[in-house]
């Protein structure tokens, strides 16, 4: 026993000293604020962008400004909601669209609901000014003022020389060096390149379509509203755009052909809500949360932080025994423990360190979500407070082990009979491509918890651990837990038992690694 | 013989455990089979605690083999091997230290930290064998070293603070395979001292080598095998008088009265490389009886007139036996 923990603590304290070990604990929480300061970065940083108007035919150019300004409303409706989930009083997880009593939830939910019915609510309703009134009492007293989002899409003057009456294509050409970016704009003193350029020739009526007859105009490429810019990522303004144009002509044709607007608008706001239940819930509470859904999909990250967490240490072990053997270093421990002592202690040791690997990662999330609230970190704390109320990170830590004894009783097997990293590869393949297998089958499993495949696989035990915990929130059938338990158990028995046969007389061998029939008869050798 | 423990109450039952305890190690007709190879065939010898005992052999002759079948690192196929009074080696490897011939440490370690990391793993706990580590670092000129990591040490280097960590747990019997091979001459000679220093301290050292010099200078006894089998076991005498000794004579005109006298037994002529330098003399080996003395021959060449110029007398070197012993053998292995 003293001897497996010297060794166990010797491979604890060197793989915690490698450089590997802290990319592997520092990676992860660095993507994660990565990606959160890099999107909201991305949002700030994003520049003004500058845009020319020519309306020929006079009769859009209003929709089009409009189209700009609705794009700024729905932007500092967005802000607004972001703000408010993240400022307001005590939020509760739970809370469901069903339950919603305030009219602050109310409105989020407008939101979440359909964005384009939401915005018109907050247009009619007035807006920014309007919002803030009615959420101050949710609000939180220490919470900051709410600051709108400045305007992205400024109307640039046209530059001198370019006549806005004159013809479509001639236009262009001369704008041309300023769409490409090889001239600048310059707007308020300031140097800017030009986004986009909206042309609306004067015929453009002409090129309207409606629906049993075909367009007319043979020209398709420039058909209708020119949109000129170079950037073909950003689609916000085109569709803003195309959506408010296409309102209009919609709305011009109902007056032209006798519908009241104002009913319209009306109808197209009707809807019906569906809400969505789960039968398994005590009456009353049976309407599905967002909490609820996260709880389904939480095992499938558990499974992939499984299987990260299993390679690191599973790869660990190989190239540590295979370090040990190429250096002859084994003679030595040999001399002093037994080659069951010295499995067993890298197993231990080097199984500690995955476990550390993964606190730490739990740790920085939670030191993430305490020191960063903002919206997205709202729904992870959600997640996480679904996460430790629910009987999945028992499930965890128990297949995670598991899983772990398997694996590592195999690769440490593979390590012993090679006397180098390349030698191991072609070893290792069949196995990394089992241990594919249930990260393939992930996301299917989560949505067919109890179907056929999933439930197969549980039974294979090299899968178990994997697709159990895949399947953990899903309820599985008793037999299926406890029968699985049973035969995974046995199999790392079995496996552990194996492996040190074979471990015991792999170590010491030196030359190349041996066949298939050499390995079957290290199996059947007495010690 | 001494014994290692120094506790008065102890005393009567260790010394009494001591003096059964005449072999700290015994071979009994031990053989070792890889498939069709014989690596080991049917080697008995027992090594006497507190000898310096040198284990030879050409490469290849089964001493590694030897060394990790008493080590029980491997079993051997048949006989039967007793260590420490114990019939395995795990039963009381706390109580020995061990040199493997490939070298190794772990490369990312400090250096007094592997040395104290064997030690705790022979049963030292961790403070002892942290004070012993730098104590030894010290006493072998490596004190400058302790806190270096061992990949930043030269192969030498590395080697010396293998065998300290072999040995740092006062282990009462050491096995070093192949110690000196990859050692400059002033770092051989610490080893010397080092393997001398724990016989002195009553400790069993059994060391491989195929450099004859060291176990000339070191050995109380040793045993040769070759190609898996014993072919001598005895002291360092016992060697030199496997060979006749020789004196060498060089001059002018005719031997043959010198022949004549009791003590000598036969007589070769070598015949120089280069015949034009010899400037007509001869040059004679001759080999003489175990007790006959030179002084005699000399005195015999006086009285009988022949012109020396030259006149030596030479001990066989443990070189010597070793070639004559194995030589023809280990000659045609290696061309092999």
């Amino acid at each position: 026993m003293r001897m497996m923990r010297l060794i166990a603590m010797r491979e604890y304290a060197e793989n915690v000293k490698t450089k590997g070990f802290w990319a592997g604990i520092l990676l992860f929480p660095l993507i994660l604020v990565g990606v959160f300061f890099f999107q909201t970065m991305l949002a700030e940083s994003t520049p003004t962008r500058h845009y020319l108007l020519i309306d020929q035919s006079g009769q859009y150019g209003e929709a089009v400004d409009a189209a700009i300004r609705q794009e700024q409303q729905r932007r500092i409706l967005q802000a607004f909601v972001d703000y408010v989930l993240e400022n307001r009083l005590a939020a509760n997880p739970e809370q469901t669209p069903a339950r919603a009593n305030s009219q602050i939830d109310q409105f989020i939910d407008d939101v979440g609901v359909d964005e384009v019915a939401g915005l018109d609510q907050w247009l009619e309703s007035g807006g920014l000014d309007f919002a803030l009134t009615m959420a101050t009492p949710y609000l939180r007293e220490d919470a900051p003022a709410f600051v709108s989002p400045r305007e992205q899409f400024v109307l640039a003057p046209l530059p001198e020389g370019v006549n806005p009456d004159g013809d479509p294509e001639q236009i262009i050409e001369q704008l041309r060096p300023w769409l490409t970016g090889e001239r600048a704009l310059t707007v308020d003193g300031q140097s800017s390149n030009l986004f986009a350029l909206i042309l609306i020739p004067a015929q453009v009526n002409g090129a309207i379509v409606r629906p049993g007859a075909a367009a007319l105009s043979a020209n398709t490429t420039n058909n209708g509203i020119q949109y000129w810019a170079s950037n073909l990522t950003d689609t916000r303004l085109p569709n803003a755009i195309e959506r408010s144009i296409n309102n209009t002509i919609r709305s011009n044709e109902f007056v032209s052909r006798g519908v009241d607007v104002q009913v319209v608008r009306n109808v197209q706001r009707t809807r019906m809500p569906l809400s969505r239940l789960d039968p398994r819930k005590a009456e009353g509470q049976e309407a599905v949360s967002v909490a609820d859904t996260f709880r389904q999909w939480a095992p499938v990250g558990f499974v992939y932080l499984m299987f990260i967490s299993l390679m690191q240490s599973v790869q660990y072990l190989l190239s540590n025994t295979i370090e040990e053997k190429s250096n002859r270093i084994i003679e030595v421990l040999l001399a002093s423990v037994t080659p069951l002592e010295l499995m067993m202690g890298k197993l231990f040791g080097i199984g500690l360190s995955g476990i550390t690997t993964i606190l730490a990662w739990l740790l920085s999330f939670f030191l993430f979500i305490a020191l960063y609230p903002g919206t997205e970190t709202e729904l992870i704390s959600q997640f996480f407070n679904v996460l430790l109320s629910s009987d999945l990170i028992p499930y965890f830590i128990f297949y995670f082990l598991a899983g772990y004894a398997l694996y590592a009783g195999i690769f440490l097997a593979i390590g012993s009979l090679c006397n180098t990293l390349k030698e191991a590869q072609s070893l290792m393949m069949p196995m990394m491509m089992i241990l594919i297998v249930p990260l393939v089958t992930m996301t299917f499993i989560a949505q067919d918890p109890n179907g056929p495949v999933a439930r197969i696989m549980s039974w294979i035990p090299l899968f178990t651990p994997f697709t159990m915990m895949n399947r953990a929130a899903a309820e599985p059938p008793m037999i299926d837990v406890i029968g699985t338990t049973i035969v995974l158990l046995l199999t790392i028995a079995l496996v552990l038992w194996l492996s040190g046969k074979i471990f015991r007389q792999g170590v010491l061998r030196t030359g190349q690694p041996p066949r298939i029939v050499e390995v079957l008869r290290m199996l059947g050798h007495k010690h | 013989m001494r014994c290692p423990f120094s506790s008065p109450c102890l005393l009567g039952l260790i010394e009494k455990e001591c003096a059964v305890q005449e072999h700290v190690l015994e071979l009994n007709r031990v053989s070792k089979h890889y498939g069709k190879f014989t690596a080991v065939d049917d080697i008995s010898f027992a090594i006497p605690t507190g000898s310096i005992y040198g284990f030879l052999g050409p490469n290849g002759a089964g001493k590694t083999t030897t060394i990790r079948m008493i080590l029980d690192i491997l079993k051997p196929d048949t006989g039967s091997i007793s260590i420490l009074g114990e019939s395995c080696a795990l039963n009381v490897r706390h109580r020995i230290g061990y040199l493997p011939e490939e070298k190794g440490l772990y490369k990312k370690m400090r250096v007094w930290a592997i040395i104290s990391y064997f030690a705790t793993l022979k049963g030292m706990d961790k403070k002892t064998a942290k004070a012993r580590a730098f104590e030894l670092l010290e006493r072998y000129g490596l004190k400058d070293y302790a806190e270096a990591k061992v990949e930043s040490l030269s192969k030498g280097m590395g080697q010396k603070v293998q065998v300290l960590s072999a040995v740092a747990h006062r282990p009462e019997l050491v096995i070093l395979d192949e110690p000196f091979s990859g050692l400059d001459p002033v770092n051989q000679e610490v080893l010397e001292q080092l393997i001398q220093d724990m016989a002195k301290d009553g400790q069993t050292v059994i060391f491989s080598t195929h450099i004859m010099q060291h176990a000339e200078r070191l050995c109380d006894r040793m045993l040769l095998i070759a190609k898996g089998q014993k072919i001598f076991d005895g002291t360092l005498a016992d060697a030199h008088a496997i060979i006749p000794r020789r004196v060498t004579l060089e001059c002018q005109g005719d031997i043959s009265a010198v022949m004549k006298s009791a003590d000598v037994l036969g007589a070769i002529e070598r015949f120089p490389d280069i015949p034009s330098r010899a400037f007509g003399s001869r040059h004679w080996e001759l080999q003489i009886k175990e007790q006959a003395d030179p002084q005699q021959i000399l005195q015999c060449c006086f009285e009988n007139n022949i012109a020396l110029t030259r006149f030596d007398y030479t001990q066989p070197s443990l070189h010597d036996v070793f070639v004559h012993l194995v030589g023809s053998e280990a000659r045609e292995h290696s061309l092999r």
